[in-house]
């Protein structure tokens, strides 16, 4: 889905601290940032990953982002364990910025109860009205502002 | 009508300088008092004894001279929010503060947050006689020159940290000294240079503005801009304990403070002989991303210009298309006599791919 701007895949899940999650064929799960953030959080500077094996929860901050003097947090979208890590990443942390949903995945893992998780993510239908949300929390913001 | 107002808690440490492992534990502290313990938004508004603190993932020993450090009697540490090195000590107003990210009184997102932040402290600095702006990306300024630096996290709960330093007086040659900058091997050795980059509130203000008188205006700055009262406060026994905790098991641990987890610091630097004058661009880059970057030359330009076109290209991507469009963003015709902005889009390029480890 294109949207005010923002390229938002329509077969990835969506958590709400904007990390999403593919389902790919061989059963694992891929994990990345989307584009309204790395939009809003410009040049990533550097991902604080995950290790291998470690196990997450469903919304528990794993890693963390940095982009120019601000740190976020990169949520877990499911529960489960990682698997692999984007190394290539180490090269050049930009590819968030420049490839989102392709070169710029951060981690793979596996899903342990995805079935009943996968209800809390955004998808289809419901990613446009939360990312219409926080746009008119962004404007309401500047608005004040100004 | 002082009684409606909302009540918000502040750490007042105005009577001493901080050990730096002190001062920042508590200032990590602030965030988990506000997240998991439901305190109101928390300030703490204090002095550090003279220390060198770098950004969360700042490589300590590319950014800073750890020897020189010792010689100097200046601790080194890292804190937990993002950002370069700062320079503290007791002239410098060093300041935490914690509140959701949900508050409606705070900006939405990365951009929401520094711009009233900012708002507080410019109005701040005004209050004292200082009429400074917002350089975008994250400092407050006064004509170019850098008087506040700002950074953030975001990790704790659904909370920010927000971190400021405000310099009421600083000592220029001694942050050369201990640090490690681009400038190392510039024609327009070092001081000058940071001089003109860098000012203070007793430089604009010209008089010996107190940090007491400093502390105050960011106060009451706080409690006007947010619309509350504060409540002069001391840490709870939970609170005193997670400080005394993460000081110990972060800031007084070698494993933190010389981390290994940060993108890779380089640096280079390029001349041209161009029509306007000699070109110089020193730089460091964090991975392919700019770090910091300083351009001088005897060309004829104003000091203001050439520092926005500094603070455009920082965090900037160090490809040609991202270099220029960064230039573009701040050219105005004449800002550097008889150069463009392609010609300066050629020397950092030239400057990023002469980078060696630093």
């Amino acid at each position: 889905m294109e949207f005010e701007g923002f390229t938002l895949p329509d077969d990835l899940y969506y958590h709400e601290e904007h990390s999403w999650a593919r389902l790919e064929n061989d059963g694992t799960v891929t994990v990345g940032m989307n584009d309204f953030f790395q939009k809003e959080a410009g040049e990533i500077v550097f991902v604080d990953m995950p290790e291998e094996d470690d196990e997450v929860e469903q919304g528990e901050v794993c890693g963390k982002l940095q982009s120019r003097k601000w740190i976020g947090k990169l949520c877990a979208p499911l529960s489960g364990a990682v698997i692999e890590l984007n190394e290539e990443l180490d090269d050049d942390f930009t590819r968030i910025n420049s490839d989102p949903y392709g070169a710029g995945w951060i981690f793979k893992m596996t899903a342990s109860r995805p079935e009943e998780e996968l209800a809390n993510l955004y998808h289809g239908e419901s990613v446009r009205p939360w990312i219409e949300a926080e746009l008119a929390k962004a404007a309401e913001e500047r608005a004040k502002s100004s | 009508m002082t009684g409606t107002k909302e009540e918000w808690r502040i750490l007042e440490d105005w009577g001493r300088a901080v050990p730096a492992p002190e001062g920042l534990a508590v200032d990590d502290m602030l965030a988990h008092a506000v997240s998991e313990k439901g305190s109101p938004p928390l300030l703490h508004l204090y002095t550090f004894e003279p220390s060198a603190i770098v950004g969360k993932y700042q490589d300590i020993r590319a950014a800073l001279k750890p020897d020189r450090c010792l010689d100097r009697g200046v601790a080194f540490n890292r804190r937990s929010t993002g950002g370069g090195t700062v320079i503290m000590g007791p002239e410098v107003v060093a300041l935490g503060f914690s509140i959701s990210l949900e508050d409606p009184r705070m900006g939405r997102g990365i951009d929401g947050v520094f711009r009233v932040m900012s708002g507080i402290l410019l109005e701040a600095l005004g209050r004292l006689g200082v009429r400074a702006g917002f350089r975008p990306r994250n400092d407050l300024e006064v004509q170019g020159r850098k008087l506040a630096g700002l950074s953030a996290c975001a990790e704790t709960g659904n909370c920010v940290l927000f971190h400021a330093s405000i310099l009421v007086d600083f000592d220029v040659g001694l942050m050369l000294d201990i640090m490690n900058t681009p400038a190392e091997k510039m024609t327009d050795k070092g001081y000058g240079c940071f001089s003109r980059r860098i000012t203070t509130i007793r430089a604009e203000t010209g008089r010996r503005v107190t940090m007491k008188e400093a502390m105050e205006a960011i106060r009451e700055s706080f409690a006007d801009g947010f619309g509350i009262r504060w409540t002069s406060s001391s840490m709870t026994p939970w609170e005193r304990e997670t400080a005394a905790r993460l000081e110990e098991e972060r800031y007084r641990n070698p494993e933190w403070v010389f981390s290994h987890r940060h993108p890779r610091f380089r640096m280079g630097e390029a001349l041209r002989k161009t029509p306007g004058g000699l070109l110089q661009v020193n730089l460091s880059l964090a991975n392919h991303v700019i770090d910091q970057v300083v351009i001088t030359g005897d060309f004829f330009a104003a000091t203001e210009g050439v520092q926005r076109l500094e603070s455009a290209l920082k965090w900037t991507l160090a490809e040609r298309d991202r270099i220029l469009d960064a230039v573009k963003q701040v050219w105005t015709p004449g800002l550097i006599f008889g150069m463009d902005p392609e010609t300066i889009t050629e020397a950092v390029l030239a400057a990023g791919e002469r980078c060696v480890n630093a």
